[in-house]
């Protein structure tokens, strides 16, 4: 008897762990993603009937210029600020993967504090931050003498696009030096001098030690940051709304308007499928270039 | 470059002129940390401020008079005590439940063998494709039907399939030996307490970072709970920032001080957590 339950305990305890993860992914994700195509398919308001009219959502949406803006929008807002940001966080990680810096732990939080803070709250600070009459950063720049006429962070198109590329620059710094950091350090010390004592020269190892790990964790840093700025929402929606011009809507900030402002849920599902075509994309690349290598 | 990465074997000042770097590299790490703070400052400035000394020339780095009305009116007239606690109670009740579900499903993953299990795992590995973004419209829907808008069960739910954390466990859950289950079984340990009385007091770190992660997701989670979180009596911190922006004139003093509340308590759960805080957030990252 109790042989037996122990048999039975070990063979179904597994299944009964893992459950609650598949059930509730099944409702919530996976039955919501299919409805969602279903969805795609239809002209609805969420309330009235669904009426079936076939493509007629993704023919709209693919003549829709604020679709592409929203796309081409990201690939600037991404050219804006990820390379700028990635050099930053290599030069910064390798400073403090440094042995004789001092101050390290206070560094390293003081740069990953955005990370964690609320990005609403931290959105309504660069509000004041970046308004124009009177904000904080361009009254410095007047005092200074650096600009005359003050700048207009949010309302002028591509200082809109800046100002969000800033923030969203703020936010992930820290975040992107961190796994750099951690990179750096997770190279064993007796690489290098095993590198020695086989008479490679410092400028050898690096390029052959720290350079090929160094550039894996950029190109997941990359990736990465790929996947978050065709995801921006908060930052665009609380800096800008999306404007001025649309000049910072991004796919998920007109997913959301459509959707939940416009109650255009068919537009809106066509929008998400689209959107989850593209990320799954995103995830695909990634997993081909992590995979072979190890 | 190639100087600073080897920074770690041999130490600067080698070369004539180089013993004034580490001198300029302290003092460039000192501006960069400068940028980096200064926002947070100017928020916890600007909560203490009357609204009218908020956008001056020159800008008023410490206000006059503390206003710390700004942080009564919040709480008296605009329910932020409701409003924080829903945050807190959302997050920890978030937390406490994923952990649970994710350390089941990772020790399940890792130290069990079972019928399916490397296509299940396969399974939990592709769902992390579909973005929560992808699957809103359909899931307002079906909350209309659930009575599910306008709750706080609501945003709990969807995010407790939570295939990151279950990865995550399982890597940890991988490092115990299996050694120690065995001999428990042979002294009669039925499944679950094993779960407890082993996984449990072994991974506690690991659940930490886990859980420091979760919560500080779940606190500022915005995206979802603004689209179903309507009430002020359900409202969470960062959506009611927002609401509070929808009133006529923006009380930007109020934002501000409600943005303090929303992260003050962030910033003591990652000073005391830090280091389980940044082990969690590179785990698997970098390893690959």
């Amino acid at each position: 008897m109790r042989a037996s339950s122990w048999k039975w305990q070990l063979k179904f305890a597994p299944y009964l762990y893992i459950s609650p993860y598949f059930l509730l992914f099944l409702v919530f994700s996976l039955y919501p993603a299919f409805y969602s195509v279903y969805i795609s398919f239809t002209d609805w308001n969420g309330s009235k009937a669904k009426a079936f009219i076939g493509l007629e959502n993704y023919a709209a949406l693919f003549a829709d210029s604020r679709f592409w803006l929203s796309l081409w929008n990201s690939v600037v807002i991404f050219l804006l600020y990820v390379p700028l940001m990635l050099f930053l966080a290599l030069v910064l990680a390798s400073l403090l993967n440094a042995n004789w810096m001092v101050g390290k732990g206070f560094f390293r939080m003081a740069l990953f504090v955005p990370n964690f803070v609320s990005v609403v709250a931290v959105s309504f600070v660069f509000v004041l931050i970046f308004n124009t009459q009177d904000g904080l950063l361009n009254n410095v720049l007047r005092n200074i003498g650096w600009i005359g006429q003050p700048i207009p962070w949010l309302e002028s198109p591509w200082y809109a696009r800046i100002s969000v590329a800033l923030m969203v620059l703020y936010r992930w710094l820290g975040y992107n030096m961190l796994l750099m950091l951690t990179g750096l350090q997770s190279i064993p010390k007796d690489l290098y001098e095993a590198a020695y004592v086989d008479g490679a020269s410092k400028v050898k190892s690096f390029f052959l030690i720290t350079v090929p790990l160094v550039k894996r964790i950029a190109l997941f840093c990359t990736v990465l940051s790929t996947i978050g700025t065709f995801s921006l929402f908060t930052e665009p929606f609380i800096l800008t709304k999306g404007g001025p011009l649309s000049s910072t809507l991004t796919p998920v900030l007109m997913l959301y308007s459509e959707s939940f402002e416009g109650f255009h849920f068919g537009y809106g599902s066509a929008i998400a499928v689209c959107f989850f075509i593209l990320m799954m994309s995103i995830s695909f690349i990634q997993m081909r270039l992590f995979d072979d290598k190890h | 470059m190639a100087s600073t990465v080897h920074s770690s074997n041999a130490a600067p000042g080698t070369g004539r002129g180089a013993r004034w770097l580490p001198a300029a590299v302290f003092l460039g790490l000192v501006v960069v940390a400068f940028f980096m703070l200064v926002p947070l400052f100017w928020l916890l400035s600007s909560s203490l401020k009357q609204i009218s000394e908020i956008f001056t020339n020159p800008p008023i780095w410490i206000p006059r008079t503390l206003q710390w009305g700004n942080f009564a009116e919040l709480f008296v007239n605009r329910g932020f005590g409701t409003i924080a606690w829903n945050s807190l109670l959302l997050s920890s009740v978030f937390t406490a439940a994923a952990l649970l579900l994710c350390g089941l499903g990772g020790f399940a993953f890792a130290k069990y063998h079972f019928r399916g299990k490397n296509v299940l795992f396969m399974f939990v590995l592709a769902s992390l494709m579909i973005p929560h973004e992808a699957t809103m419209i359909p899931l307002f829907v079906i909350y209309k039907q659930l009575h599910l808008i306008d709750n706080i069960w609501g945003v709990i739910l969807p995010d407790l399939a939570n295939a990151f954390g279950i990865f995550f466990m399982r890597q940890y859950c991988a490092s115990l030996p299996d050694e120690m289950m065995e001999a428990a079984r042979i002294d009669g340990c039925s499944e679950f307490k094993l779960f407890r009385k082993i996984i449990l007091p072994n991974l506690k770190s690991a659940f930490a970072a886990l859980g420091i992660i979760l919560f500080v997701k779940q606190w500022n989670n915005f995206l979802w709970p603004v689209i179903i979180l309507r009430s002020k009596e359900n409202m969470t911190l960062a959506v009611a920032l927002k609401a509070l922006e929808d009133s006529n004139n923006t009380p930007y003093h109020l934002i501000m001080a409600g943005s303090v509340i929303s992260v003050v308590p962030l910033l003591i759960i990652v000073l005391v957590f830090q280091k389980q805080l940044i082990s969690g957030l590179t785990e698997g990252s970098v390893k690959g």
